[in-house]
C-alpha cells in the first residue's frame, strides 16, 4: 500500500529567496508524523504546499501514490487534506456551529441550511472534547465569547468536521491547557486507529515525543533527517535541527554587579505573558529568543504601553513605573522599533521629514515644528546611519525597504532614548542595511543605552546579544550567556527543554 | 554619458511637470480659469473685477465651512462631518438672537455661536471616537438633533437680526473695493496653512490620517486628535453661521443646509483624500472658488436648483472615481 503522502524534491522560491531547497516527506496511513526545525527552516512552507496554499517551484506531491497539483487550498481539501489554522480562520461574531460548517453547511431538500442537522453534527463533534470541556461550549455560542483554549478546540473540530484523511496540525496545542492537550492527544490516537494521518508541528518537544511515531527534521530549507521517535532522544533531535554548532563568539564578560539594571521586570504577566522576570543593564543588548510567537513581541509591545500588563512590576532605574500608553513610554525615553514597517511605522504619502520628526514632536512635547531647525538635526541623525535619500521633502514611499527602516529607527534616535525595544527590526531588509543596523545598535549600547532585541533569525541574536532570554509559551524558559550562547542551546531551549 | 544624463534630466523634468499638472490644486486652478472663460462667453461682464469679488465673498463663506470639513477628513478614520450645514444654521440663529441688530453684540455673538458649535462638535467627536459610532451616522444624527432643536425652540419663526456693522463689513468694500470677509478669509487661510504645516498638532493630524497605528506607536493621542478636529469643524461652521447672517441680514432655520454637500465637494476638488492623511487647505480654497464659479455659471445658464444639485452630485462622484483610481495606482 502506498503512503498517504509522499513529497519528493520539493523546492519553493519567493523572488530570490529560496525558502525550500529540498523538501521530502513520507507519511504513512494512520501515522502521527512530526515536522521539526528552527525558525525559518522551511517547515511552514512545506506544510503550506501540502495544504495547497502555496504552489511549489518544482517537485512532486503524491497522495495515495498518485501525483497531484493543487491550485488552491480547496483542491487539497477535496483530496481529504485539512490544515489547522492558528486562530485566524474563525469568525468571532458567528456561532460555533456556523463556524465549523462555514461554506459547507448541510442543506435540506429545498436548498436551505438544515439547522437541525448542523446542530446535531456539531454536538457530535463537541462530544469528542467532552472530557476536557464538559458542556461549556454550546453550538449556538458566539466564538467571540469563548476562551482562547475553547476557540482552539472549535478550530480543531472544524478540521475534523471535514472528515479528512490527512491533517496538518500546525501549533494546534498552543492555547490548550494540560487537560485539553491530553484529550486532544486521545483524539489524535483514535484518529490514528481510524487510519487518519497527522502531520504534527509543535514548539513543545515533549509533546512530539509523547504522541508522534516518526519525525522529519529540517534545517535551512532542506530536510536533514527522517527518524523514528522511539529510536532517538530529544538531545539528538536538537542536534539534527541545529547541525554543526558554531562556537559562541568570544565576548568580554561584563561585570554584572557594577551596573544597576536600567530595566527590571518582576513576574510580569498578561494574557500572553507568564511571569516574565528579566533585567537589562545600561550598555547591554539582551536578546529574546525562541520560536516565533512565544511572547517576545508581546513583551516588547507591552513594555511600550501598546499592550496591557496585568500583573507583576516594571522597574525603570529602580523605580516602579506604570506605562499605560505609548506616550508614557516615549516620555520615559523608551523607543520601540517594529519590523512590520507598513502597519506599525510608515506614514504613507507623507514626507521623509514628517516620518522622521514624528517621535521627537511627542518626546519633546513640541507645539511648533520649526522645520528649519529640525531638518538639519534629523538629517544628521539619518546620515550618521548611512540612510540614502534625495530630499527630505520626498515621500517616504520613494525609499527602499531598508532605507525606510533606517528612517524609522532614526526617528527614535533623535529622541535620545535610554531603552530601545527592537521587535524583529530587520524583517525584509537587505544584508548591508542589517550590518549597518547592528553596528549602530552596538554603538548605542556602548554609549550606555539598554537594548532588548527580538529577532526571528537566531544568528542575529547569537552574533549581537550579550545574553539571550529564551521564550516558550509566554514564559522565559532559560537565559543563555557566555559559553552557552550557541545554536544548540538556543534551539533546545526554544523547544521547551531548559 | 553627459548626453544620457541630460536626457535623463529632461525626462525627469517632463515627469515632474506631468506630476504637477496632475496635482488637484493645479487642476482646480485650471477649472477656475475655464469656468471664468465660459461665464464671460455666455454673459459678458461675468469675469469683471467687481463680479469676481462678489463671487469670492460667497466662496469665502463656503471656504470657512469647508475648513473644518477639511480637518475632519484629513484626520482619517472615514472622518466626515455631515452636521456642518445644521451647525451653520445654529450659528446663524444664535448670532442673530445675541446681536439682535446691535453692533455691540457682534463679539458676544461670535463667541457664543462658535463656542456652542464647538461643544456640539466635540460631542460628535466623542461619539465617533469613544462610542465608535461611524462619523457618517453620528453627524447625520446630530444634524437631525440640531434641526429639530431649532424648530422646537424657534417654533419655526425667524428671529434675530444681524448688526449693521457686521453686514457692512461682509458686504461693503473696506479697502481697495474689497469687503472685510475676504480679509478674514485670508487670515483663516494663513492660519490653516500655518497650523497644518508648522505646528505639531497639524503634523499629528496628517500622521493620524495616514496611519493611525503608526501614529499611536510614536505616542500620538489618536482619539484625542480625531475628537478635536470635530470640535474645530463645529466651531468653524458656527463662525460661518455668523458670517452667513451678516451676508443675508437675517436667518432662518435651514439657512446652512445648502453648505453641507458643497463643503465636502470643495475638500475633494482640492485634492484632500477622503481616506485621510493627504491634502491641505490651499486645495480646498481653490475647490471652494471653483465650485462657487460653477454654481454661478450654471445660474447664468438658467439652470434651476435641482439641475444644479444634479451637476454638483455628479461632479463629486466623478472626482472621487478619478482620484480613487489615481490613488490606487500611486502607492
Amino acid at each position: 500500500m502506498s503512503p498517504a503522502i509522499t513529497v519528493r524534491d520539493l523546492t519553493k522560491r519567493f523572488d530570490k529567496v529560496h525558502a525550500l531547497t529540498d523538501g521530502r516527506l513520507t507519511v504513512e496511513r494512520g501515522e502521527i508524523h512530526a515536522l521539526l526545525g528552527a525558525n525559518g527552516c522551511g517547515k511552514s512552507t512545506l506544510s503550506k504546499i501540502v495544504a495547497g496554499a502555496y504552489a511549489p517551484t518544482s517537485g512532486t506531491v503524491l497522495i495515495d501514490g498518485k501525483e497531484v497539483s493543487f491550485r488552491s487550498p480547496r483542491d487539497a481539501e477535496q483530496m481529504g487534506i485539512a490544515l489547522f489554522y492558528q486562530e485566524l480562520s474563525l469568525i468571532p461574531k458567528m456561532s460555533v456551529e456556523a463556524n465549523i460548517f462555514l461554506r459547507r453547511e448541510p442543506r435540506n431538500g429545498l436548498g436551505f441550511i438544515d439547522r437541525d442537522r448542523m446542530r446535531a453534527e456539531t454536538l457530535k463533534l463537541l462530544e469528542m472534547f467532552k472530557e476536557a470541556v464538559g458542556d461549556d461550549i454550546r453550538p449556538d455560542a458566539l466564538v467571540a465569547d469563548l476562551t482562547p483554549g475553547q476557540r482552539q478546540i472549535v478550530e480543531i473540530l472544524k478540521v475534523y468536521a471535514k472528515e479528512p484523511r490527512i491533517v496538518i496540525m500546525d501549533e494546534a496545542t498552543a492555547a490548550l491547557d494540560g487537560r485539553q492537550v491530553k484529550v486532544f492527544f486521545d483524539i489524535l490516537r483514535k484518529k490514528r486507529e481510524e487510519g487518519v494521518s497527522t502531520i504534527f508541528i509543535s514548539h513543545r518537544l515533549d509533546e512530539v515525543f509523547e504522541i508522534c511515531d516518526h519525525a522529519t527534521i529540517m534545517r535551512n530549507g532542506a530536510v536533514v533527517a527522517e527518524t523514528t521517535i522511539a529510536d532517538t532522544t530529544p538531545e539528538h533531535v536538537v542536534h539534527m535541527m541545529v547541525g554543526d554548532v558554531k562556537k559562541a563568539p568570544k565576548r568580554q564578560l561584563r561585570d554584572e554587579d557594577d551596573k544597576a539594571p536600567l530595566l527590571k521586570l518582576d513576574a510580569v504577566g498578561s494574557a500572553q505573558l507568564d511571569n516574565v522576570s528579566l533585567s537589562v543593564a545600561p550598555g547591554e543588548i539582551v536578546g529574546l529568543g525562541g520560536l516565533q510567537g512565544q511572547g517576545q513581541s508581546t513583551l516588547l509591545r507591552s513594555l511600550f504601553g501598546a499592550l496591557p500588563i496585568t500583573s507583576g512590576e516594571v522597574l525603570l532605574n529602580n523605580e516602579p513605573v506604570s506605562i499605560r500608553k505609548p506616550a508614557d513610554a516615549v516620555h520615559r525615553k523608551i523607543a520601540y522599533v517594529s519590523g512590520d514597517r507598513g502597519p506599525d511605522a510608515a506614514l504613507p504619502g507623507r514626507s521623509i521629514f514628517e516620518n522622521l520628526a514624528a517621535a521627537i514632536l511627542v518626546s519633546e512635547r513640541r507645539k511648533l515644528v520649526r522645520a528649519k531647525e529640525l531638518q538639519p538635526q534629523l538629517a544628521g541623525v539619518a546620515s550618521a546611519f548611512k540612510t540614502k535619500y534625495a530630499r527630505m521633502t520626498d515621500a517616504i514611499g520613494t525609499l527602499s525597504g531598508g532605507n525606510q527602516q533606517k528612517i524609522f529607527i532614526a526617528r527614535w534616535l533623535a529622541t535620545n532614548p535610554q531603552l530601545i525595544l527592537l521587535d524583529d527590526p530587520t524583517k525584509g531588509i537587505d544584508l548591508a542595511a542589517k550590518a549597518d543596523l547592528f553596528a549602530l545598535i552596538r554603538g548605542l549600547a556602548d554609549s550606555g543605552v539598554a537594548v532588548l532585541l527580538y529577532s526571528s533569525e537566531e544568528s542575529e541574536l547569537l552574533d549581537n546579544c550579550d545574553r539571550i532570554a529564551v521564550f516558550n509559551d509566554g514564559a522565559i524558559v532559560t537565559e543563555l550567556s557566555g559559553a552557552e550562547m550557541d545554536s544548540f542551546h538556543l534551539t533546545r531551549a526554544a523547544y521547551g527543554e531548559a | 554619458m553627459s548626453e544620457t544624463s541630460s536626457n535623463m534630466n529632461s525626462e525627469n523634468a517632463r515627469l515632474r511637470l506631468a506630476a504637477i499638472l496632475r496635482e488637484p490644486v493645479v487642476l482646480a486652478l485650471f477649472a477656475i480659469i475655464i469656468l471664468l472663460g465660459i461665464g464671460e462667453a455666455v454673459s459678458p461682464g461675468f469675469a469683471r473685477g467687481d463680479q469676481i469679488i462678489k463671487l469670492l465673498t460667497v466662496a469665502a463663506l463656503l471656504g470657512f465651512a469647508a475648513a473644518g470639513q477639511n480637518l475632519v477628513v484629513l484626520a482619517g478614520g472615514e472622518g466626515i462631518d455631515l452636521s456642518v450645514g445644521a451647525m451653520i444654521s445654529l450659528g446663524a440663529v444664535i448670532a442673530g438672537n445675541v446681536m439682535d441688530g446691535s453692533n455691540g453684540g457682534i463679539i458676544p455673538a461670535v463667541i457664543v455661536a462658535s463656542g456652542v458649535t464647538f461643544l456640539i462638535g466635540m460631542v460628535n467627536g466623542l461619539g465617533v471616537n469613544l462610542i465608535r459610532i461611524p462619523p457618517l451616522v453620528m453627524t447625520l444624527g446630530m444634524t437631525s438633533v440640531i434641526q429639530g432643536g431649532l424648530v422646537v425652540f424657534s417654533r419655526g419663526i425667524p428671529s434675530g437680526n444681524a448688526a449693521p456693522a457686521l453686514m457692512n463689513f461682509i458686504n461693503q468694500p473696506v479697502v481697495f473695493g474689497i469687503p472685510g470677509i475676504l480679509f478674514i478669509w485670508l487670515v483663516l487661510i494663513i492660519g490653516m496653512v500655518f497650523m497644518l504645516r508648522a505646528t505639531a498638532f497639524g503634523l499629528s493630524i496628517y500622521a493620524v490620517g495616514a496611519n493611525p497605528q503608526a501614529a499611536r506607536l510614536v505616542g500620538l493621542p489618536v482619539k484625542a486628535i480625531r475628537t478635536i478636529v470635530f470640535g474645530l469643524s463645529g466651531a468653524l461652521a458656527g463662525l460661518t453661521g455668523v458670517f452667513v447672517i451678516g451676508y443675508t441680514g437675517n436667518s432662518f432655520i435651514s439657512v446652512g443646509d445648502q453648505y453641507m454637500l458643497p463643503s465636502i465637494i470643495a475638500v475633494v476638488i482640492g485634492g484632500t483624500s477622503l481616506a485621510g492623511g493627504s491634502g491641505g487647505y490651499i486645495g480646498t480654497v481653490a475647490g471652494a472658488i471653483a465650485l462657487i464659479l460653477l454654481q454661478s455659471v450654471l445660474t447664468t445658464l438658467h439652470l434651476e436648483f435641482w439641475g444644479r444639485q444634479l451637476i454638483f452630485g455628479g461632479t463629486l462622484l466623478l472626482l472621487l472615481m478619478f482620484y480613487g483610481r489615481q490613488k490606487s495606482a500611486r502607492i
